[in-house]
């Protein structure tokens, strides 16, 4: 790829030759020699502006957090008012569900409204004139964003087990591998609304109330009908539970249900992302894509 | 319009080692009759042809029409035009942000049809109305950012940036969010970011728009210097006429989607200086003016200017008959002066529209 020829050398000639050699000698790196970025470049530079925005500005995580938690604690204290001891025999699963949407609702409106403000930034037309183009950035925003997600939801998932006096299976890997797997579908469907809101910037809005659509896809009966399983997120659902409820670790799914969920994740990630590029070229058609 | 600094440096990367070759070939050898180690290689732009229509049936706007234009390395190039002209939509077109329904752009040789990447490897755009870099970074960040995803290892051009900032008077900002910077600042740091990663066709799209005077000229100063250091092939669009007057050394005028005038600044002011003369007196009387359109060409009659003025197609040996002319219909003249064009009056003169009056900038059909 392009990214690997070299580039052009020094432009600056007066500059250069009033530079000593022991500058570059004594500051290696620093030589001001341009060298090709490669994608370890590129990845680099997007996760570490994430996290910069991250630790930089932690109120939105926070914001999110308190907000996650006061909605759980008025279903968990009304459900108790009205189901009292029918609450309490399925708490540990309402839980996971809880978890698993706030980690939905996380990588879900992060991706699309992320895409949303690049475009009224002006950024993403400047990423489709760079050697990379905006699709390996966007990826790259998207895994930011699923780590991120992670942290924010497991403080929620915290502090739902403290109030509730829940107790779940938390293996790591499992946990982690389950419910990621589940959301990278979501993540597709976040591309695919990023790619919408290029096209037709007032809709954005509307496609956030797709989140609320998750809780119907995270409580999918995939045993009664096993078809909702190819939907995003049922058939993870469903895994997440057993796997923190029952303790069934990764490895003692059955490789069909491992596959499925691999398979669904991918399968709408790509879906997603097509979406989104086909969204964008109809965009540069149209001539609309930077528009706001 | 080619200026040396662009010959002295090496072109785009996927030239550098060909160049560098031909180079050592040519210095070792008499030429041949074929290219020489002086040749400055393909032009940074070249646009044949090229339509962009928007819409269909009778709502359809023909935003370009079957438009070339090469430019040069090196050359700093004006986009002059009304609202709707088609600049913005030129400008996305040659940038791959809008794309085209006929005919083909070129950058540095590189067909971007056949590879985005490589054409647009070192390309770059501050566009109006955008913000272009992201202001919860700081300016440096943002350097480091846009170096890297235009393609270059931001460390291996630190010192670079370094440079940069110093430049733009930006080296105190350097750690700061660009949010808390002055609109100028802002500009400063886009312009920055623009030219972090080394990019050698640099447009920019209304670069002084929203600035007050002193940072307009200050921005105008650094781009002029940029240009003559760097040796940036520069495309401004810009409806500020002292914009494009002070930073470019061609103008390409366009109306209704073609070009209209293209030509280097000097030659476009030349051409309309031609031989008006204005002459101010209290006896410019209707009868006297009406007297003077039948001998001369009357340019333009001021009636609201203290004396009224006339201005006459009157030049050279033509003068000495104005002042017969004048003295024949009993004008005193109380100031008499020739007409020194301005880009403005070359506008409305091919266009016959003011650029500033009606919007421009690159608020053309696209947007």
């Amino acid at each position: 790829m392009s990214a690997e020829t070299p580039r052009p050398g020094p432009r600056d000639g007066a500059d250069e030759a009033a530079r000593t050699d022991d500058t570059a000698a004594t500051r290696p790196g620093i030589d001001d020699q341009p060298r090709p970025a490669t994608y370890y470049h590129l990845a680099r530079a997007v996760l570490y502006r994430e996290y910069l925005i991250f630790v930089r500005y932690p109120a939105n995580a926070i914001g999110g957090i308190v907000v996650s938690l006061f909605f759980f604690g008025a279903l968990f204290l009304g459900g108790q008012l009205l189901a009292g001891q029918a609450l309490t025999d399925s708490i540990e699963g309402i839980v996971v569900g809880y978890f698993l949407w706030t980690l939905s609702v996380g990588a879900y409106s992060s991706v699309s409204n992320d895409i949303g403000s690049e475009v009224q930034w002006g950024t993403l037309e400047r990423h489709i004139t760079t050697p990379f183009g905006f699709a390996p950035v966007a990826l790259l925003k998207g895994v930011a964003k699923v780590v991120r997600t992670f942290l924010t939801s497991a403080v929620i998932l915290a502090v739902m087990l403290v109030v509730t006096g829940t107790r779940l299976s938390l293996a790591p890997v499992t946990v982690v591998a389950v419910a990621g797997l589940s959301i990278v579908s979501v993540l597709g469907l976040g591309f695919a609304a990023g790619g919408v809101t290029v096209l037709y910037k007032r809709i954005g809005n509307w496609l956030n109330l797709l989140q609320f659509g998750f809780v119907g896809l995270i409580s999918a009966p995939v045993f009664d009908l096993p078809w909702t399983r190819v939907l995003p997120l049922a058939h993870g659902s469903a895994m997440l539970q057993r796997a923190m409820v029952d303790g069934v670790r990764l490895w003692e799914f059955p490789i069909a249900d491992l596959a499925l969920l691999v398979a669904v994740a991918v399968g709408y990630l790509l879906g997603g992302y097509l979406v989104f590029q086909l969204a964008t070229g109809r965009a540069r058609r149209l001539g609309v894509l930077g528009d706001y | 319009m080619v200026r040396s600094a662009a010959n002295a440096r090496g072109g785009p990367r996927e030239r550098d080692e060909t160049d560098a070759a031909r180079d050592e070939q040519s210095s070792g050898s008499e030429p041949s009759g074929g290219e020489s180690s002086d040749d400055p290689g393909p032009p940074a732009l070249s646009i044949e042809g090229l339509t962009k229509r928007f819409g269909e049936g009778d709502d359809a706007v023909l935003a370009v029409d079957d438009v070339s234009l090469t430019i040069e390395r090196g050359s700093v190039v004006g986009l002059l035009g009304p609202n709707g002209a088609g600049k913005t939509t030129l400008i996305k077109c040659a940038l791959g942000i809008v794309v085209p329904d006929a005919g083909s752009v070129r950058v540095f040789g590189n067909d971007v049809r056949e590879g985005r990447r490589a054409a647009y490897a070192d390309v770059d755009a501050m566009l109006e109305g955008a913000r272009n870099d992201y202001w919860r970074l700081t300016v440096r960040e943002n350097l480091r950012y846009f170096a890297t995803i235009s393609g270059v290892d931001p460390d291996s051009v630190a010192a670079r940036h370094d440079r940069l900032l110093d430049r733009l008077d930006l080296a105190d900002k350097a750690d700061t969010p660009v949010r808390d910077l002055s609109r100028g600042m802002k500009q400063k740091v886009s312009l920055a970011s623009v030219l972090a990663g080394g990019a050698e066709l640099v447009f920019l799209d209304e670069p002084t728009l929203g600035l007050d005077v002193e940072s307009a000229r200050t921005l105008r100063a650094e781009l002029r210097r940029l240009a003559a250091e760097e040796g940036l092939t520069i495309v401004v669009s810009s409806h500020d006429m002292t914009t494009i007057e002070a930073v470019c050394d061609r103008v390409v005028m366009l109306s209704n989607g073609r070009i209209v005038a293209d030509d280097g600044v000097e030659a476009l002011l030349g051409a309309a200086a031609s031989d008006a003369v204005r002459v101010a007196s209290p006896d410019l009387t209707e009868e006297a003016v009406a007297g003077l359109r039948e001998r001369f060409e009357v340019v333009g009659v001021d009636r609201e200017a203290t004396p009224p003025a006339v201005t006459v197609a009157a030049g050279g040996d033509r003068l000495y008959d104005l002042t017969d002319a004048l003295r024949a219909a009993g004008v005193t003249v109380s100031d008499i002066r020739t007409v020194q064009p301005d880009l403005e009056e070359v506008f409305l003169e091919r266009t016959g529209s003011v650029p500033g009056a009606v919007g421009s900038g690159l608020g053309g059909a696209s947007r």
